[in-house]
């Protein structure tokens, strides 16, 4: 039994284009994820009854069901109502209902764990609604939460992997790729799985740099 | 093309439900077995067993459980032992659950205050003593909610189970959609499944977590 | 040293007639009749309980109350039409008993947020008037601190300067100072004093009596839910005419 990383790596190229899907899927569906977890949170606590039912029972079917049932569903199963989508499309879709109805739960926690006074005071300076909702209530929110939001976002992020499924040309589909060419298949897993890895501890950094630089100032 | 009755696609998939619970039962005991002992390793401040345990959590927690699959699918036959697909997610899935529910509970066992150590200590209890019957029984009552939420992630799970070809209801819904030409109702169907399977169980976390975590 | 020049106007600022609150069914405000002339400065005393702060938190409309009218500048509190009451709180400013600077933004940002947001100020001048305003609160070094670096008594001075952007008519202080500790006090009166002496309309929650004795041109005692007495300090502190008064003021 030996191991022969270096015939794997000569695939270098395949595996740069599986990793740059596999940014490119997360760099979409990461912001668009959150802002419909931001929109649905918003929902839960501030909206209409008729809404509140609405976003529950979106975020209960997301939370209760596997991810790769939500991306069959969609790949496969709309197509039979007339909506066909492509591999990649559909899986940028799947990760952004199933990160919104996560972080809909992590915003939420966050809305309703500020502190009173601070809307009184907003409402004391004339502030509206919108304003207070989103320069007063949301960045500290946001700041509480970060470490589970980037957590979840990650986990989506690993989650993609599944996306090689549907034939969505990402970093495992690499792997299953060069690991049918060159016979080599725990190299290849190992490799993409250490690629994983770093991937993870770089999204993590990057998000812990960008929200306090960029979205809750502090 | 052969006519299916809704009757025959239930039927199938409720078969093949059995598969998927047994496959999460064995995850969730085998993994908390295995969890329970790193637990234990981890605060017994063994040199360099924290460590070990932080990274062991640290690949289960930050790669794939897809990857995890195929790593320990094609490992076990490179190792020369007998693999079927029911015992490479069986082991998967276990040390999964293992490095998640450690952490979890390694979680609430630090929510419990120093105080409480400090006091078995000068009771003269030794750190087996402190932590069987101060502090464990403390954590375990904190522990129950997000123990019941984390096998709702192993049912889930248990789906990726079906790309290295073991025949829960992923796998038996993938190849009667094949069959049937009917996607959208097939794998509906399975999604209805896995959530009354889950949904319960959500329901019930958060009652817990209400009801346990209250009086403190 | 009390204010001399008042300017006797038609109407009165605030203007409270009938005003009956209930929390559930406890009933907390019975029957207020109070009038607040522009450049007065009143302060309101009283037991926890006996509805001063709900009386004050009425005024700009963060407590909707039952029965009874409630005028300020001539319009009547309309507490359902959002865009009346943004009008409203334009020119009635509140400062809490907890501060509630918002802990994202600077010292600067904090006073200038809403004058950009509500008055569509652009960010040179607001950013102008803020420097102006901290510098009259006497903080103008700290302009990029952020509410954390600050002590309790500058923090409750940036609330007044944050308050104070938006240009109110009258400036309502809730129990101002009692979340401070007693020698960070006396930063914050001073600015309140100087207000009032700059011919603030002022309406305070107050349990500092050497304060209210100094500074306001009258007080009202108020005990369980009504105004109980009411004058000018000297006459209320030392000539109390009620026993409930007497009581509260030698508990002292």
């Amino acid at each position: 039994m030996s191991l022969d990383f270096i015939v794997v790596l000569g695939q270098w190229p395949m595996l740069l284009k599986g990793l740059a899907l596999t940014c490119l899927l997360t760099a979409i569906s990461a912001p668009v994820g959150t802002c419909l977890g931001i929109a649905c949170a918003w929902s839960r606590v501030h909206g209409a009854t008729w809404l509140r039912a609405m976003v529950g029972t979106y975020v209960e079917i997301i939370r209760n069901t596997p991810f790769i049932i939500q991306l069959f569903f969609i790949f496969f199963g709309l197509p039979a109502m007339g909506i066909k989508l492509s591999a990649e499309t559909a899986s940028i879709l799947a990760m952004v209902l199933n990160l919104g109805a996560y972080a809909c739960e992590i915003v939420r926690a966050g809305i309703e764990t500020t502190h009173p006074g601070q809307i009184e005071a907003a409402q004391s300076l004339a502030l509206n609604r919108w304003q207070i909702f989103t320069r007063v209530v949301l960045p500290p929110s946001l700041a509480r939460v970060w470490p589970a939001l980037v957590s979840q976002i990650i986990i989506v992020m690993l989650g993609s992997a599944v996306c090689g499924q549907i034939s969505t040309e990402e970093i495992s589909y690499a792997a299953n790729l060069i690991a049918s060419r060159t016979f080599r298949s725990m190299e290849s897993y190992i490799i993409v799985t250490l690629a994983y890895l770093g991937l993870a501890v770089a999204l993590r950094q990057a998000l812990n740099w960008a929200g306090p630089r960029f979205i809750f100032g502090r | 093309m052969v006519d299916f009755s809704f009757w025959d696609i239930a039927r199938n998939l409720l078969l093949a439900l059995r598969w998927t619970v047994a496959l999460s039962l064995i995850a969730f005991i085998g993994g908390g077995m295995v969890g329970l002992v790193l637990l234990i390793a981890r605060l017994s401040k063994l040199p360099g067993v924290a460590h070990g345990v932080a990274l062991y959590v640290q690949i289960f927690q930050g790669t794939p459980l897809l990857m995890q699959l195929f790593l320990t699918y094609f490992g076990l036959s490179m190792l020369g032992v007998d693999t079927s697909a029911l015992f490479a997610a069986s082991v998967c899935l276990t040390l999964y659950a293992s490095a998640y529910l450690t952490e979890i509970w390694r979680g609430c066992v630090l929510s419990i205050p120093r105080g409480q150590w400090e006091a078995a200590a000068s009771l003269a209890m030794n750190f087996r003593e402190q932590l069987r019957y101060i502090v464990l029984p403390q954590a375990t009552r904190i522990a129950i909610a997000p123990t019941v939420g984390f096998l709702i992630q192993i049912i889930k799970g248990t789906a990726l189970a079906s790309v290295i070809g073991f025949i829960e209801i992923t796998k038996a819904g993938q190849m009667i959609a094949n069959a049937t030409y009917e996607p959208f109702l097939v794998y509906g169907c399975v999604g209805l499944l896995y959530f009354t399977l889950c949904f319960p169980l959500s329901v019930w976390s958060r009652h817990l977590e209400r009801k346990l975590s209250v009086r403190h | 040293m009390t204010m001399h020049t008042k300017t006797p106007n038609t109407i009165p600022l605030v203007d409270i007639r009938g005003l009956r609150k209930r929390f559930g069914t406890n009933e907390v405000l019975k029957g207020i009749d109070l009038q607040i002339q522009r450049r007065e400065v009143v302060c309101i005393i009283g037991r926890s309980g006996s509805g001063k702060s709900t009386l004050l938190r009425c005024i700009n409309g963060l407590e909707e109350f039952q029965e009874g009218v409630l005028t300020v500048h001539g319009q009547a509190l309309k507490i359902n039409d959002p865009h009346a009451m943004r009008e409203l709180r334009q020119n009635v400013g509140m400062i809490f008993q907890s501060f509630n600077l918002f802990p994202h933004l600077t010292v600067g940002q904090n006073v200038m947020l809403a004058p950009m947001l509500v008055r569509a100020l652009p960010k040179l001048e607001a950013r102008r008037r803020a420097e102006q305003l901290l510098a009259r609160v006497g903080l103008a070094e700290k302009f990029d601190n952020r509410p954390d670096q600050l002590s309790g008594g500058q923090q409750q001075r940036v609330a007044i300067a944050r308050a104070l952007a938006m240009d109110p008519e009258i400036l309502l202080c809730d129990e101002v100072t009692s979340a401070l500790d007693p020698e960070l006090v006396g930063e914050v009166l001073q600015v309140v004093e100087d207000l009032a002496e700059q011919g603030m309309t002022l309406m305070l929650v107050t349990h500092e009596m050497n304060f209210a004795r100094k500074v306001s041109d009258r007080v009202v005692f108020m005990h369980q839910g009504k105004v109980h007495e009411m004058g000018p300090p000297d006459e209320l502190f030392n000539h109390p005419k009620t026993p409930e008064l007497q009581q509260f003021l030698s508990a002292l």
